[in-house]
Order: C-alpha cells, then sequence, then structure tokens
C-alpha cells in the first residue's frame, strides 16, 4: 500500500466529493476569509454561512462566549441576503475548484423555496445544504426541525424546486433526532446533516447578566462532539440515505470515530477558529490512517462500527 | 504558525511580557495588527486570545514577537504560567493597521492601562518614520497606580513628551488620562495633529466626547471578543454610528481593529 494513495471520494447524496471534509456553515464565510491560509481547493465541499431571502443583521453585540472546550455563539444568521450572495460571494468561490454547497434558512416555508429556486437558477452551486434550525414564524416560532410534519413540508417544498442534491441539517435540541431524519428522508432528502449546535447559554456573575446579549446561544467545539457521534450514530441506522457529522471534529481522529458510526462524510467548523489548517491535517491524517489499516477506500472504513466489540 | 517561548516576564503584578520566537517566515505585522495567540495542543480555553503586537524584529533565520499583557481571565492566566521552551501557536498578523502619516506635524498617543502595549509599537513605527524630520511625539498615559505603568521607560524613550496619569494620584495628574487629556485639547491644530488611542471602552468613549466638537483626526483600537480572527464567523462585532441594518454591523479583527473614533456607536 505504499505508493497508492487510498481513494478518498464519498457520495453525499448525488454529489460525488473528492474527499469527506467538508467546512461547516457559519465557520468559513464565504471562503475568501480563509483562503489566504490555507489550500481551499483540498477540501471536499465548502459550505457556505447561512444564506436567507433578505439580509439580516444579526444579533447585537456580543455574539460570542468560550465555555469549557467549546464556545457558545449567537451571531443571529447575520448574511447580506440572497441577491448579494449570488453577486458579490459567490463568483470568488467560483475562482476555486472546489464544490460550493449553499447553506439556506427561511423563517416561512416561502422563504426556502424562493431562495433555493434563486441559488437553482444560479447553476453555480453544487448542492444546498437547508438549515431547519430556525423558528418558523408563521406557526408561532416552533424551530422546523423540531417537527417532523413540519421538517418533511420544508424538504418536500425544497425538493420540488431543485435538481441539487438537497441535504437536511437537523438540529438537535428535539427529543428524538432520529424522528426528524426519517421525515426528511420520507420528504426526499438526499442526504442530512447532522449536529447543529446546541442550545446553551452563560451568565457573568459579577454584573448578573447574560454573557450574550440573546441570553442564549449555540454550543459547539469539542465538548459536543460525544452526543453529535452518538446521534449520528443513531440516525445511521434508521435511514438509507447518506448521513453527514457535524460535531466538535478537530482533528483527523475524531472525524474518524464518525465515519467509523457511518457517516459518510464531515464536517468541520469551530476547530478552523483554533487552526485555520485544520481540515488539510484531517484530511492528511484520514488518508494515513487507511494506508496504516491497509484499506484503499474510504468507503470501506465506513459504517465497520462493531457494537457489540470488545476492548480487550 | 508554530513559536516557542523564549521568556515570559513579570513586569509587575498581573502583567508581562511575552517574548516568543517564530519561523523567519512570518509577515511582519503593521502598528494596530494584532497576533492570536494560543498554547499548543491546548482545547482548554479553546480559543486563541487576540494581543496587539508590542514588538517585533526579524533575523535571517527567525522572527521575534513580543507581547505586553495584562492576566485579566483564564486565557491570560495559563499564558501567564508559559516557561521558556513551551511551545504556542501564533496566528496572524491580523486586522487594518493605523493609517499613518509621515507629514504630520505632532503626533499624541493616548493609552490606558495595557493600551500602551500596542500604541509603543505604533510610537516606534512613527519615530522611525518620523526621526529625520524630528516630529513631535506625545504620549498621555494612564494607569490605576504608579507600579502599572508599564512599558514607561520605552515610551520615553520614544516620545519627546509624555505625560502621565494615576487613578489613585501615585504618580503624574490624579485622575484619568482623558481628563489630563482634556486640558491640553485645544492646542491640537486639527490641520497637523494627529491622536491615536488605546485602552478601556470607558476611555475611548470618553475621548470621543472630548473630540466630539473637534475635527482632530484620532484611530483606535477596538477590543472585542474574537473566535476566528479573520472576518468568518462574525462573533466580534462592533456597532457602527449613523447606519442602520447590516451596515451598522463591523467586524473588530478585519474591519478594525483600527477604526476612527466617530464611527463608533458607543451606547
Amino acid at each position: 500500500m505504499e505508493n497508492v494513495r487510498p481513494e478518498m471520494q464519498v457520495d453525499i447524496g448525488g454529489l460525488i466529493i473528492k474527499n469527506p471534509v467538508m467546512t461547516a456553515s457559519g465557520t468559513f464565510g464565504y471562503g475568501k476569509e480563509y483562503a489566504p491560509y490555507l489550500d481551499i481547493r483540498r477540501l471536499g465541499a465548502i459550505i457556505t454561512k447561512g444564506i436567507s431571502l433578505e439580509p439580516r443583521a444579526g444579533n447585537k453585540p456580543p455574539r460570542i462566549m468560550e465555555t469549557p472546550c467549546g464556545m457558545l455563539n449567537a451571531i443571529g444568521l447575520e448574511n447580506p441576503g440572497v441577491h448579494a450572495f449570488i453577486k458579490e460571494k459567490l463568483p470568488f468561490l467560483r475562482e476555486f475548484d472546489v464544490p460550493v454547497i449553499a447553506n439556506v434558512f427561511g423563517e416561512t416555508i416561502d422563504d426556502f423555496k424562493k431562495v433555493t429556486e434563486l441559488l437553482s437558477e444560479t447553476k453555480e452551486v453544487e448542492g444546498l445544504e437547508i438549515n431547519i434550525s430556525c423558528p418558523n414564524v408563521k406557526k408561532g416560532g416552533i424551530i422546523f426541525g423540531s417537527d417532523p410534519d413540519m421538517a418533511y413540508a420544508v424538504t418536500k417544498e425544497v425538493k420540488r424546486l431543485t435538481d441539487l442534491p438537497v441535504i437536511i441539517k437537523l438540529t438537535p435540541n428535539v427529543t428524538d433526532i432520529c424522528l426528524i431524519a426519517e421525515s426528511v428522508e420520507g420528504g426526499g432528502a438526499d442526504a442530512i446533516s447532522l449536529i447543529n449546535t446546541l442550545t446553551g447559554m452563560s451568565v457573568d456573575i459579577e454584573q448578573r447578566i447574560p454573557h450574550l446579549a440573546n441570553v442564549t446561544g449555540g454550543l459547539s467545539g469539542p465538548a459536543i462532539k460525544p452526543i453529535a457521534l452518538r446521534m449520528v450514530w443513531q440516525v445511521v441506522k434508521r435511514v438509507k440515505i447518506p448521513v453527514i457529522g457535524i460535531g466538535g471534529i478537530a482533528n483527523a481522529g475524531d472525524a474518524l470515530e464518525f465515519l467509523i458510526v457511518g457517516a459518510r462524510a464531515v464536517q468541520v467548523g469551530t476547530a478552523n477558529f483554533i487552526n485555520p489548517c485544520a481540515t488539510m491535517d484531517i484530511i492528511d491524517g484520514i488518508e494515513k490512517y487507511l494506508k496504516r489499516h491497509n484499506m484503499a477506500d474510504v468507503n470501506d472504513l465506513i459504517g465497520t462500527f462493531d457494537e457489540e466489540g470488545k476492548t480487550c | 504558525m508554530n513559536g516557542t517561548v523564549v521568556k515570559n516576564k513579570e513586569i509587575c503584578a498581573g502583567h508581562f511580557l511575552l517574548s516568543v520566537k517564530l519561523p523567519e517566515s512570518f509577515k511582519t505585522p503593521m502598528p494596530g495588527q494584532f497576533v492570536m495567540t494560543r498554547e499548543t495542543g491546548r482545547i482548554d480555553p479553546l480559543l486563541g486570545r487576540p494581543f496587539g503586537v508590542y514588538h517585533f524584529e526579524k533575523s535571517e533565520n527567525e522572527a521575534t514577537v513580543k507581547i505586553l499583557y495584562k492576566v485579566v481571565g483564564k486565557g491570560t492566566l495559563l499564558l501567564s504560567r508559559l516557561r521558556e521552551g513551551d511551545f504556542v501557536e501564533v496566528l496572524g498578523p491580523y486586522g487594518r493597521a493605523f493609517d499613518v502619516y509621515p507629514e504630520a506635524g505632532r503626533v499624541v498617543f493616548i493609552c490606558g492601562g495595557i493600551g500602551v502595549a500596542p500604541i509603543t509599537y505604533l510610537a516606534s513605527h512613527y519615530r522611525r518614520l518620523t526621526g529625520a524630520r524630528n516630529v513631535k511625539l506625545v504620549c498621555y498615559y494612564g494607569a490605576n497606580k504608579a507600579e502599572n505603568l508599564v512599558g514607561i521607560e520605552k515610551i520615553k524613550d520614544i516620545c519627546s513628551e509624555v505625560f502621565i496619569s494615576t487613578d489613585d494620584g501615585s504618580a503624574g495628574f490624579h485622575g484619568l488620562i482623558t481628563a489630563r487629556f482634556s486640558e491640553d485639547i485645544s492646542s491640537y491644530d486639527p490641520g497637523s495633529s494627529k491622536i491615536y488611542a488605546c485602552g478601556p471602552r470607558s476611555m475611548l468613549k470618553q475621548l470621543s466626547e472630548l473630540l466630539a466638537e473637534n475635527s482632530v483626526s484620532c484611530q483606535i483600537l477596538m477590543e472585542e471578543r474574537m473566535a476566528c480572527g479573520v472576518g468568518a464567523c462574525l462573533g466580534c462585532t462592533v456597532l457602527l454610528n449613523d447606519v442602520e441594518g447590516i451596515g451598522a454591523h463591523a467586524r473588530a479583527c478585519t474591519d478594525g481593529p483600527v477604526f476612527n473614533i466617530r464611527d463608533i456607536r458607543w451606547g
């Protein structure tokens, strides 16, 4: 196996990417911010910051707060809106030979539909990741992804309007994520990505005020990995479509855990802040592992978790 | 980039000077830029801490960056325990640098507390740029007490006039540095003076009020909690004046940390 590089291509629901490592939405901007620091052409794919129909200013500061082995964020989905994204952000991304998956969110099903249509028309994105962790303002603010029927409806409506592979990104802030996963599979999702952040908070004890202006925020980073991994493992067993693992992945070992329990690919998020080259180290590390285990193809590793296996 | 601690010296209680050896390829920071620093291999605390550059030099084989810092929380406490030979990651230099005016008649620096650190780097830069012309470099430096006036010797070396203040009156003017500065403010002609300031938010806010009726140019450094340092995460938001909506949100790490004092919404 010495001189032959392992095959790293994976199929994430109709889109074949060169390796299973992608950057997570909200952690990599629109590619330009990180381009000076790593070779972004080596990435399996880039997932953009969430795009909405209209521009969104996002939350008032303070928006971030560090926590043990992690951080809370309440950015508030600040973005320039789909029209500005297409005009100003997409052209730079297209200069690199790396698949761009546009992350989309909305406050109503109509928003999701409009953004889906506009992005599909450009023929310049390779896939859509639908963020259903936002509130449905038409239904009293219930999170789309917390209700199986709403999750199903968003998936179905989006799929109707596009030929692009549609990945549904799940929120873990639910009672049973497998129910939601089954719903979106039923709605026609080509793949599922999980997890989005876990809702948390932090208090300034001297001033007795929240550390975040929004009070609550999303927890990410190494602290959430065990939860993310458990949820990925559970969802993989319940659906047939590819599952993409997200949550606290900081190094190749972390990524391998997710692949072993059945994730077809992974997204790296918060780790980019600590090490701009985290994704490069992870890609290299996966290759090294495969060589060491005499595996010619990363797909030979995916889902090989032995639940009953004992350590000694 | 991976760096090695050369020295991490306690200058006075809670204030340290960290010297890190870096590869020669590390880009020379411009005054106002910052570096994200963290102990190699740690995931707790998770995030790098942003520090303005205090000193930087390059030789044929290596570069050295110096950071003058105060212990204010978990990250800086752990940083203060690093010893010679320990590994640190230094990312950067990041951020928008100060606009520098070699033709200025007088350059005024205003520092509050550890804000003296990046201002010193800027002042050294000005001294090199204008040495031949003997431009007047003036520094106003305030701290809560005399022993916390760290780096005062270096500032006195660079600037032709240095005015000190302490909150407790143990040295110099008894009171805030903005109060001391306000005594001289009318002598600074907007046509030829440039002001630079770095310090606690309350100091910068007071300075903006002092300068409200004055058109003299004033650039400041804004400090915010940061995660990525490169403009991707949108965590380090600074609110701007006279704009609403998405345009009112600037990133301290990329649109700053240097800002025009009049552009900030102080709230």
